[in-house]
């Protein structure tokens, strides 16, 4: 084929696919999924799938996406960290050590969860270590004394609302403040309140059985006291208020952000759909083209193994394999047997459409002028089966992405990948449908059905083009 | 006699595929169960050693000792014949469904998988089969109207519904029902596990209850793609000329479709319909492991949660066979009711 006759081809098939809707659909629908997945490093981080394998510590547990206040009647509290720079302007330096003061507005039905001050390293040369004090200023202008002298070294984490001491304060601070505990009562709230809505809540008799949130701004006072022959190094150092809600899509039982991750996964969906697509595609023809070309013996033993591989059920097996290679297959193995098992049903087709090309007149042509096997099928009998093999490529990708997919959600993923399915596979595990955990069972099979879907509108579209002859209906 | 070789072809075929699947699966397995057995042996050794120590009456030599328990346990175990041997030994073994032992007890207290597969295969087909019922009603009714009325509104959404089905994942629609019926709404229990103190009545509706939320989910993600291969089969056959002489003759249209038409396109439809069936069996065992009902999707799911590769084996072994067994019965009702394959077979032999 000459370089113009291509460009012409191409320019014409253009023109026939921008008629046809559902297609132009669904190459944008194309564009937007590989400029997400190229992309995937960008908007979120590069050592996500690093981090993936991890628990992130610093956020929130099973909570759901920030923007679910607009449609419930309580406001949840965001996730909010505060670090580096923005942390160097509430800090100051005082002649005992540092003062860092955060202003935090409440104005949320639910205050967060927890308050932690994380990864603030603490050296000390003799015996005096540095110590840590924590008051907060409410609204109602009372301020609480949360923690008092509290001695650290080495890297640390201070869990407020967790933290035994700060309980104990809490408690005596609502005492002092005139409410009264029954002291049958007084260990069980210690053990079993919830620290922050205390903190946040109206100063009422109510504050320890159901605490209202008392909106306004609360001012934190992280006062660290630094002795002589001490320092503290505040590099890592983060103040977080650990949300009751995190960013678009939540968080799972390990906090991972699990928009991070519906974002990574596009990367192997896309991988693996497309070249499982493409490979299946190609080796498919190639078999098809060859078993009819040579015909008699050959043909036939040919399509005695295509029956025999089209007659075994490829889950199973699939699954077999993956116990055989440790429990967790990688993505190449996975692209290799879901192509050993692909080829088959194009390939039938493939050796029917060439059995009728092989009847050309310029077939037998070419052979009577001397061309080899090698180049009646490439140059002569492959081409023409090109738009039946790209309309079938693009056909393909779905099934292999529900392949994957469902390998994943038995847990035969590749574990140093981020996949939908694994992100399924471990809601699955943890019990997220019968929790109620939408935030983490939704949106990985909606990308699922969304690349399948991309897909499906592209190959019917180039099928209808490419085809018009097939076109049944 | 031509349906009979018919018959006798078909089922030598399957024998052939499944003794060659077998092999590989055993050749596979072989190894997958060395690494298993040998971690096995020297668990064992360890923990005579240690009763022995107990006892008081460790080993003078605890090397040679452990070196002679873990020589017995691979002959025991057969480690020590060649690779070759091993292959054909559980090749025999797998087909006369000798599977041994799993290491921890599935589905209360079984540990034979044999026994455990004969428990689950029912309740998968008892769930399966009667998905498949309704799909194929359903398929039948909506798909013969999409053909009456092509390019109709109808006709269109149904094409729509088929093309969005077709790229979601079952399982995970399992999930949002779940999500929505027995999280949200509260209107059907979680856990497909019966409960046991129900007997009579009350344990069949129990079952049946539970039965709703699976059937539904392999119902609604499979019919549209049935309705809409039944309607593209219809569609190529009211074009006939067969057809237009029976409305010519005056036939009734109700009696057109359903008894001339449909009945013609009898054997690609039943084909569609068993192979369909056969491909998403894969996903409706997937599914089952999602509501935790007690047949093989469970069961697959605990064997890889556990690694038990006994189970797994049993699991594929069986699969395989099912699979073979309905495309025999696939190709023979093909056969039966499109004469014209029939007679190509016997005219050959």
């Amino acid at each position: 084929m000459r370089w113009v006759d291509f460009k012409e081809s191409v320019s014409e098939f253009w023109t026939d696919f921008k008629r046809e809707k559902t297609g132009i659909l669904g190459l944008f629908l194309l564009v937007l999924l590989v400029f997400t997945a190229l992309a995937a490093p960008m908007i979120t981080s590069p050592d996500i799938p690093e981090k993936w394998k991890t628990f992130w510590l610093g956020n929130p547990k099973n909570v759901p996406p920030t923007w679910i206040n607009a449609f419930s009647s309580q406001d949840l509290a965001p996730h909010l960290a505060i670090e580096g720079s923005e942390l160097q302007k509430y800090m100051r330096s005082t002649d005992s050590g540092y003062v860092i003061e955060i202003p935090y507005n409440n104005e949320y039905d639910i205050p967060p969860q927890d308050i932690v001050f994380k990864d603030v390293v603490g050296k000390s040369g003799g015996i005096r270590k540095p110590t840590l004090t924590v008051k907060v200023q409410r609204p109602d202008g009372k301020t609480v004394t949360l923690l008092e002298n509290y001695k650290f070294s080495g890297n640390t984490v201070i869990q407020l609302g967790t933290n035994p001491a700060v309980r104990d304060a809490l408690i005596k601070w609502v005492k002092s403040e005139g409410i009264y505990i029954d002291p049958t009562q007084e260990f069980q709230y210690k053990t079993l309140m919830d620290a922050t809505r205390v903190l946040f809540g109206k100063l009422n008799e109510n504050i320890l059985e159901k605490p209202e949130a008392l909106k306004g701004t609360y001012i934190f006072t992280f006062e660290i006291n630094v002795p002589k022959d001490a320092s503290v190094n505040f590099d890592n150092a983060k103040i977080i208020f650990t949300g009751r809600t995190y960013g678009w899509l939540g968080t799972d039982f390990k906090g991972r952000d699990l928009l991070a991750g519906i974002i990574w996964g596009s990367r192997v969906s896309l991988a693996i759909g497309v070249s499982v697509a493409v490979f299946s595609v190609i080796v498919g023809i190639f078999y098809g083209v060859t078993s009819a070309y040579f015909g008699g013996w050959t043909d036939e033993m040919m399509m005695r193994f295509q029956e025999f591989m089209a007659s075994i059920p490829s889950l199973p097996i699939l699954i077999l394999m993956g116990t055989y290679f440790g429990g967790h297959i990688a993505l190449w193995q996975i692209v290799v047997l879901l192509v050993v098992f692909g080829w088959v049903g194009v390939a039938r087709v493939a050796r029917s459409m060439a059995l009728q090309i092989k009847e050309q007149t310029y077939v037998e042509a070419a052979r009577v002028l001397g061309a080899g096997t090698g180049r009646i099928i490439f140059k002569h009998m492959v081409p023409q089966l090109l738009p039946y093999a790209f309309a079938q490529m693009a056909l393909g990708v779905p099934g292999a992405v529900l392949s994957e997919a469902s390998l994943s959600f038995l847990g035969l993923g590749d574990p140093t990948a981020v996949t939908w399915g694994q992100i399924l596979h471990d809601a699955q595990a943890a019990g997220a449908a019968t929790n109620g955990y939408w935030w983490w069972v939704i949106p990985p099979g909606l990308a699922i059905a969304l690349v399948g879907f991309t897909f499906v509108l592209i190959g019917t579209a180039l099928d209808r083009v490419l085809n018009p002859r097939l076109r049944r209906m | 006699m031509g349906f009979g070789k018919y018959v006798l072809i078909r089922i030598l075929n399957a024998i052939i595929v499944l003794t060659l699947v077998t092999l590989v699966m055993s050749a596979l397995f072989v190894k997958v169960a060395e690494k298993d057995l040998e971690n096995r042996i020297i668990e064992q050794v360890n923990a005579e050693f240690q009763s022995l120590q107990k006892q008081g009456k460790a080993p003078d030599n605890p090397d040679e000792w452990r070196a002679q328990r873990i020589a017995y346990y691979r002959h025991e175990y057969k480690l020590d014949r060649s690779y070759l041997w091993r292959i054909q030994y559980y090749f025999k073994r797998t087909i006369t469904f000798d599977f041994g032992n799993t290491r921890n007890p599935v589905f209360g207290s079984e540990r034979d998988v044999k026994a455990i597969l004969k428990g689950a295969i029912p309740r998968t087909i008892q769930l399966f089969t009667t998905a498949q019922i309704i799909i194929i009603f359903l398929g039948i009714l909506l798909g013969v109207k999409a053909a009456q009325m092509v390019g109709s509104l109808f006709d269109r959404a149904l094409s729509v519904l088929a093309l969005i089905m077709s790229s979601i994942p079952m399982w995970w629609f399992g999930m949002i029902m779940l999500l929505i019926f027995a999280f949200e709404l509260g209107w059907f229990p979680a856990r497909s596990i019966p409960d046991p103190n129900l007997t009579g009545w009350a344990h069949i509706l129990d079952i049946l209850k539970r039965m709703v939320l699976p059937v539904s989910t392999i119902v609604i993600v499979s019919f549209g793609a049935w309705a809409w291969v039944i309607r593209n089969i219809m569609i190529g056959t009211m074009q006939e000329d067969f057809i237009m002489a029976a409305r010519a003759k005056g036939v009734p249209e109700r009696k057109v479709i359903y008894g001339h038409a449909l009945r013609a396109a009898a054997p690609p439809v039943v084909t569609m319909v068993i192979m369909g069936l056969l491909g998403s069996l894969g996903g409706a065992i997937i599914t089952e492991s999602v509501f935790t009902w007690p047949g093989m999707g469970r069961v697959y799911w605990i064997a890889l949660e556990t690694n038990e590769t006994n189970l797994i084996m049993g699991l594929t072994f069986v699969n395989v066979i099912l699979y073979l067994a309905a495309v025999i019965i696939a190709d023979l009702t093909y056969g039966f009711l499109d004469p014209r394959v029939k007679v190509g077979a016997s005219q050959k032999v």
